[in-house]
């Protein structure tokens, strides 16, 4: 027997699940259902088109649209742009005031921001700036009218995660027991009021940080420019992970602090879903398909918490539930979440919840803390690697070079590589300079270098040996080349104070295999190989099963 | 929603303890600006109001049309991660010289009042646009150290550098903007000519 995936123990498994004999589209929340699915995919799009644009202008002002070089997907989408535009100097300018992220956007010249970024900067920098006021006014008056439209309909992290639900098929194939852990929905008031008394206290506009659909934007951005991302896809992976095998909707439910923002923004909505008590039969579908585990079926009209985004409309079997226009309700709403019509199973939720409300609490802050103290690391030396002076062409002859600061005793050592990223067999100029910091003169002692090639296991080999040098023209210069793909060490050996002091600086020579993601892709592969036989093996075993009753 | 006495005041406990340990955990990485603080675009704030007012949005970054203003990388530290920064030897301000606009760009896109507007005009810029001042490292200047070279010398856009005996450069610290474009250019490497950040006003 198939139980729809939904193993939801708080739902009553007594009462009938109606079906309709014949397939019905009700028209209305089917037309709900399409235009949300197309709003969410232009959302993406327009995750996507902000970097695309910005690029597309970087490279109009610089003159290089026809140097664009190969056909790449990045060349495709920005000379894609380049026919939108046409020489047309009004698109033109409408393409050239399209920048920024979801966070914070100017969309062909309209200015728009979170509200919570809003929120953020106010509190942060105790000012207001009008710019910032006008690029909140079509957010929030979208969010008072229509409430928390922005997680169901918008949001990006969102549509990601229901791409995610759809991967618990898989969990499903190979058996293994969905989870769905709940916590209090009222966790994310908290971590809201946390939040943004952090942000007041130390000053310090942290949220985009953390705060899915910013990073998310930030690292299409990166991939965008830089065909690389930060930590911050690594922060989305973690979501989605939790969100795959223990909670369902764990960030959106009790983390989210823009949803909590959202929510108390569209508390007097004038949009709702109403329930048709007379047409309602209690069959629990439109609590089972809510993503944000609220229940329709036990209120009258959806309270603060609802996205509008139709799930519960599509679902229902009885033309209960539809939407309506309304006056602010003034008074309390609920999502069926406080005392009055509470099921049994909710009591329980509720009593459990209250007994460990602040262990529950303490920990979702810590989560969302970690989150920002987890970004932090200690500052790297500065990898410089050129563009080009004014030119996007690849070959424009000027090599990329390299910098490395470091100190020591009273010296400021520089470490310059040219070509900063050289192929295997290049001959590489490392050039040394070194400055007395209080004096402002060169170091002018003869010092030693050598050359090493690192080893993820056993000993490093050495690949020149020390070498020493007098300066010319205040700086020490050494020409080396690297056998082969890899990381290198170049050690320089100096005098500081009477005593030798040896400083590593490290080199990359072509395209080395990183270590980590070696690690991450057989990690991978192996558990996607265990999941697939577990699959396979229950399968045989319930066929042979099949096979035996027979 | 109702919430007895008993919840409330636990519940404000909760916050205000939650609350200072966290103000704590992000002072710890709360480090004063050192001495090599970043260059900002221009029209920023001074540094300790810019970092409390920029939302770390990147419309400067998408706007400048030099492509030289960057987000500083997570590994910065959460203080400093996504505010906007230049790395003039990598790509320098060329204060929207060649572009057909009415205020910098990136001054014009700045939702948030981080960077204030700055008039493409070569007053204001002066007056507003402070990103740092250049300064000569005299023992690898290639003019100070027996060659002639004076490239840094054409690339400034403000006419803040002098030329001095044998075509060496002399920074006229009023007239800087801290552009990079001398950093730009300059042919030696490690280059001898460095925009460093200054306190703004």
């Amino acid at each position: 027997m198939t139980n729809d995936g939904m193993t939801n123990d708080e739902f009553p498994k007594t009462l009938p699940k109606v079906r309709p004999s014949t397939f019905v589209i009700r028209h209305s929340s089917f037309l709900v259902s399409i235009a949300r699915r197309s709003i969410q995919l232009l959302s993406v799009g327009v995750l996507v088109l902000l970097p695309i644009m910005a690029l597309y202008t970087h490279f109009k002002e610089a003159h290089a649209i026809h140097d664009l070089g190969e056909n790449n997907w990045r060349n495709v989408a920005v000379r894609g742009v380049e026919r939108f535009v046409n020489k047309d100097a009004g698109r033109q300018q409408l393409v050239q005031r399209t920048q920024g992220t979801i966070w914070s956007a100017r969309l062909f010249g309209v200015s728009l921001s979170d509200p919570l970024a809003g929120a953020e900067a106010i509190i942060s920098s105790r000012s207001f700036y009008k710019p910032m006021l006008w690029s909140l006014l079509i957010p929030v008056a979208v969010t008072v009218l229509f409430g928390r439209v922005f997680c169901g309909w918008i949001c990006p992290m969102n549509t990601l995660l229901e791409v995610v639900d759809k991967c618990r098929r898989l969990l499903r194939i190979a058996e293994i027991r969905e989870r769905d852990v709940k916590f209090s929905l009222k966790n994310k008031y908290f971590v809201l009021a946390v939040t943004l008394g952090l942000v007041g206290v130390t000053s310090v506009p942290f949220v985009a940080l953390f705060y899915p659909p910013a990073v998310m934007s930030r690292e299409v951005h990166l991939f965008v420019f830089g065909s690389t991302v930060g930590i911050g896809a690594y922060v989305l992976l973690a979501i989605g992970a939790i969100e795959l095998f223990v909670s369902k909707r764990w960030w959106c439910r009790y983390i989210c602090p823009g949803g909590a923002l959202y929510s108390l923004l569209g508390r007097f909505r004038v949009v709702r879903v109403e329930r048709d008590e007379n047409k309602c039969v209690h069959c629990g579908e439109c609590v089972r398909v809510c993503q944000f585990d609220l229940r329709p079926m036990l209120v009258q009209i959806t309270g603060m918490e609802c996205t509008n985004c139709g799930s519960c409309v599509r679902a229902c079997d009885d033309d209960a539930l539809r939407f309506r226009w309304m006056l602010p309700v003034i008074g309390m709403t609920n999502d069926g979440m406080t005392n009055d019509g509470m099921t049994n199973d909710e009591c329980q939720t509720k009593n459990a919840s209250s007994k460990s409300t602040l262990v529950i609490r303490a920990s979702s802050f810590l989560l969302a803390s970690s989150f920002v103290i987890g970004h932090s690391s200690f500052a790297q030396a500065h990898h410089i690697l050129g563009l080009p002076h004014y030119s996007y062409k690849e070959n424009y002859p000027q090599a990329p070079t390299l910098e490395y600061p470091a100190t020591t005793g009273p010296y400021d050592v520089l470490m310059t590589s040219f070509p900063g990223h050289p192929v295997p067999g290049e001959r590489t100029t490392i050039a040394f300079y070194i400055k007395d910091r209080n004096t402002g003169l060169p170091y002018e002692l003869p010092v030693s270098m050598r050359a090493l090639k690192t080893a993820t296991f056993g000993a490093n080999t050495v690949i020149m040996e020390p070498l020493i040098h007098e300066p010319t023209t205040n700086q020490h210069k050494y020409f080396v080349t690297f056998p082969d793909d890899g990381e290198y060490i170049v050690e320089l050996t100096m005098d500081v104070e009477g005593k030798p002091e040896v400083i590593p600086f490290l080199m990359i020579a072509g395209a080395p295999t990183a270590t980590k993601s070696v690690v991450i892709a057989i990690g991978a592969g192996l558990g996607s190989f265990l999941l697939v036989v577990r699959a396979v093996k229950l399968k045989r075993d319930r066929r042979r099963r099949l096979e035996n009753v027979e | 929603m109702t919430l007895d006495r008993r919840d409330f005041v636990l519940n404000l406990l909760g916050l205000g303890a939650a609350t200072a340990t966290g103000a704590v955990g992000v002072g710890l990485f709360n480090q004063p600006a050192h001495a090599h603080a970043p260059i900002r675009p221009p029209g920023a704030l001074p540094e300790s109001d810019f970092l409390s007012t920029c939302i770390r949005c990147q419309r400067c970054a998408d706007a400048c049309p030099n492509h030289c203003i960057k987000a500083t990388p997570e590994s910065e530290g959460p203080v400093r991660a996504g505010t906007p920064f230049i790395q003039p030897r990598e790509q320098a301000c060329m204060l929207c010289s060649r572009v057909e606009t009415e205020h910098l760009r990136c001054t014009e896109a700045c939702p948030s009042g981080a960077l204030q507007l700055v008039a493409k005009t070569l007053i204001d810029i002066q007056q507003k646009a402070q990103m740092g001042k250049a300064k000569v490292d005299l023992n690898l200047c290639y003019s100070y150290n027996d060659f002639t070279c004076g490239t840094c010398l054409k690339a400034c856009p403000v006419g803040a550098l002098r030329t001095g005996m044998w075509a060496r450069p002399i920074v006229d610290m009023d007239a800087c903007v801290g552009c990079g474009l001398c950093e730009r250019v300059c042919i030696r490497y490690p280059h001898a000519i460095r925009v460093e950040a200054g306190e703004r006003k």
